[in-house]
């Protein structure tokens, strides 16, 4: 396959066949997922020694745990011995995994404990070398976790880069951090991984269109008007409003957007309005004023500010993706204000969100009218703005309006160049046409 | 006083007319069935830990363990008012509601309706759905869950107070939770 047929050079054409090939699937997962730093879960959901969450690296099952020594620990979650999940339950405290099939059973941690069978047999085998295998590199960054399968791997903090910068200006506004709450929402659509990924990394541009039975006019506007799309790596994205100087509070504090905090009362208001108060000693005065819309993370981690959830693009082969969000909360606030900040999430988010209802038929369709023949030589375009992204005196990376496609175009190209280094055989695609915007 | 037979009876009359408005697509009439201050919840629901101390005991298995509603401090999947309600419904004769342009096809069927409480003004009853829907291009679908409600007794019928909807889903593999259930 010529991989520099799936996307042109100047990304400006966005091949059919990235969004369905199962043989471009396979190269994700050598050239990606087997490569570069996946979300595992946050800190807040595993703080107690034996507290367990499942997590996935692509599609390959992990257990993120608290072991007894307090550390984080990573693992694949199948046996040893013939390979079955020995984890079960989506959450959970536990001092042992039992498997079912002939009950090995291991600590959190990943350690094999014991082997039933072993007493009655004369050479026991060596149990240290048979514990469920390890994710080899694990770090967090203000308590979220990832976990790389390439021991070689830069470190997290410089994979993320500058994406730090656009976290932080939500991260560092409150004093515990976050947390997430409860278990995610698992939902399975039948759509390519990459769409909603793609969604999150600065598409902010369908709002607009495809959501306009329900979004008003009035915060669209706003949008077209101080909207920022930024990518501080290729790969990365964020988008936000830089409200001006002097904006009242209820326009830029963070939360104020949600069904939570519209119909929850004086007592949210003044809690997010607090927030708000301090944001500017906290995270700066240009970033006091960010008000975020959605932001990604290179491959399949996104933040929506706007309704504060994190979310997970699962591949489940080129036509279907498992899509995990949560709702997340200041760590220290009240529990009151938690179950009312949820609601910012699940009201217009997740399988019953009001939004996003119109957004996971989007991505169905996408793949519908992806996966068909006679199109191949007629690539996506992806050419919106091309070139017009600058850099910004105060922000980091390169930054345009919203409606410029570069986030996609970075997005694609490290995609682009992460499948030809794995791309040994040379047999697959046939050829599509290159194009490129002069031909237009 | 009405008899208890002619109670269940008025119950199950009016849990049809409800699955034919909605079936109907005619949320409009659906929605003055709802009480202004309605609490309508769709917990969230998990692959739970088995805790073996409880082992021998209906707890160790009870479907509580598996359910994140509004109480706790887990994420429900729905938690809404009277307001998110009339968002829907409204959405739902625009033009751009795009996911329903053109409309789903649903069919509703109501059952095991259980009176499990019956006050001087309020009843809380309890009954199972299939639903079944096939969206434009697509495949279809059955959901598949029990309502736990409270219906005050207005007038000679009913608005509904509170409705907890619980699905039978911990993966959700359904184009959308964001029906009327
Ligand atoms: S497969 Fe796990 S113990 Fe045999
Ligand atoms: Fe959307």
């Amino acid at each position: 396959m010529n991989i520099s047929d799936l996307v042109s050079d100047d990304a400006a054409y966005v091949s059919r066949k990235a969004w369905t090939d199962q043989r471009v699937y396979e190269l994700e997962k050598k050239g990606i997922f087997a490569k570069v730093w996946l979300f595992l879960g946050h800190e807040s959901q595993i703080k107690k020694p034996g507290d367990f969450v499942q997590a996935y690296m692509c599609e390959t099952p992990i257990i993120l745990a608290r072991g007894e020594d307090h550390k984080i620990y990573a693992s694949i979650n199948s046996c040893s011995h013939r390979g079955l999940p020995v984890c079960r339950a989506d959450h959970g405290n536990t001092k042992r995994f039992l498997c079912p099939y002939h009950n090995w059973s291991y600590s959190v941690d990943g350690s094999l404990v014991a082997i039933p069978q072993e007493k009655l047999l004369t050479n026991k085998p060596d149990k240290s070398l048979l514990g469920l295998k390890a994710v080899p590199r694990v770090e967090s960054w203000r308590g979220m976790i990832f976990g790389c399968l390439d021991e070689s791997v830069e470190s997290l903090e410089s994979y993320l880069g500058d994406m730090r910068f656009y976290l932080d200006a939500f991260f560092e506004r409150f004093d515990d951090g976050i947390e997430f709450i409860g278990a995610p929402h698992r939902w399975t659509i039948n759509a390519n991984w990459k769409l909603p990924m793609e969604n999150q990394l600065g598409d902010v541009n369908h709002g607009p269109f495809l959501h306009s039975a329900v979004i008003p006019a009035e915060a669209n506007e706003e949008i077209f008007s101080v909207g920022w799309s930024a990518v501080p790596e290729p790969g990365h994205g964020a988008t936000f409003r830089l409200m001006p100087e002097g904006t009242e509070y209820a326009q830029v504090a963070w939360g104020m957007e949600g069904m939570g905090a519209i119909l929850g009362g004086a007592e949210i208001q003044e809690y997010l309005f607090e927030i708000q108060a301090k944001a500017a000693e906290r995270v700066g005065g240009i970033r006091s004023r960010m008000k975020g819309l959605t932001y990604g993370i290179y491959p399949n981690l996104s933040f929506l500010w706007s309704n504060t959830s994190f979310k997970v693009s699962h591949p489940r082969g080129p036509n279907k993706v498992e899509y995990w969000s949560w709702a997340v909360v200041p760590a220290d606030a009240p529990n009151a204000i938690k179950k009312i900040l949820r609601t910012n999430y699940s009201s217009f988010f997740g399988p019953g969100g009001i939004l996003e209802q119109e957004d996971s038929e989007a991505w169905m369709q996408q793949y519908l009218g992806s996966n068909i023949d006679f199109a191949d030589d007629k690539p996506y375009f992806y050419g919106l703005g091309l070139g017009e992204e600058k850099p910004h005196p105060d922000l980091p990376g390169m930054l345009s309006v919203t409606a410029n496609e570069y986030y996609a175009r970075a997005f694609f190209l490290r995609w682009r160049s992460a499948l030809e280094a794995v791309n040994d055989c040379c047999d697959l695609i046939t050829s599509t046409k290159q194009l490129s915007v002069d031909d237009l | 006083m009405i008899s208890d037979i002619e109670r269940q009876y008025a119950i199950e009359q009016f849990y049809y007319r409800e699955a034919r408005l909605l079936d109907g697509r005619q949320y409009q009439q659906w929605l003055s069935l709802v009480s202004e201050s309605i609490r309508y919840v769709m917990p969230a629901r998990v692959n739970a830990l088995v805790n073996n101390r409880q082992r021998g005991e209906e707890a160790m298995i009870a479907i509580d363990n598996e359910l994140e509603g509004s109480d706790g401090l887990g994420c429900p999947i729905r938690e809404e008012g009277y307001a998110h309600l009339f968002v829907r419904v409204d959405r739902a004769y625009k033009m751009n509601s795009w996911a329903d342009n053109p409309p789903a096809r649903t069919r509703r069927i109501i059952g095991n309706v259980e009176l499990l409480e019956c006050g001087d003004e309020s009843i809380r009853v309890r009954s199972n759905f299939h639903l079944f829907f096939s969206r434009p291009g697509s495949d279809n679908f059955i959901y598949s869950g029990q309502r736990n409600d409270q219906l005050l007794m207005i007038d000679g019928g009913f608005k509904i107070a509170d409705r907890e909807v619980i699905m039978d889903y911990a993966n959700i593999d359904v184009p959308t939770l964001g029906l009327i259930f």
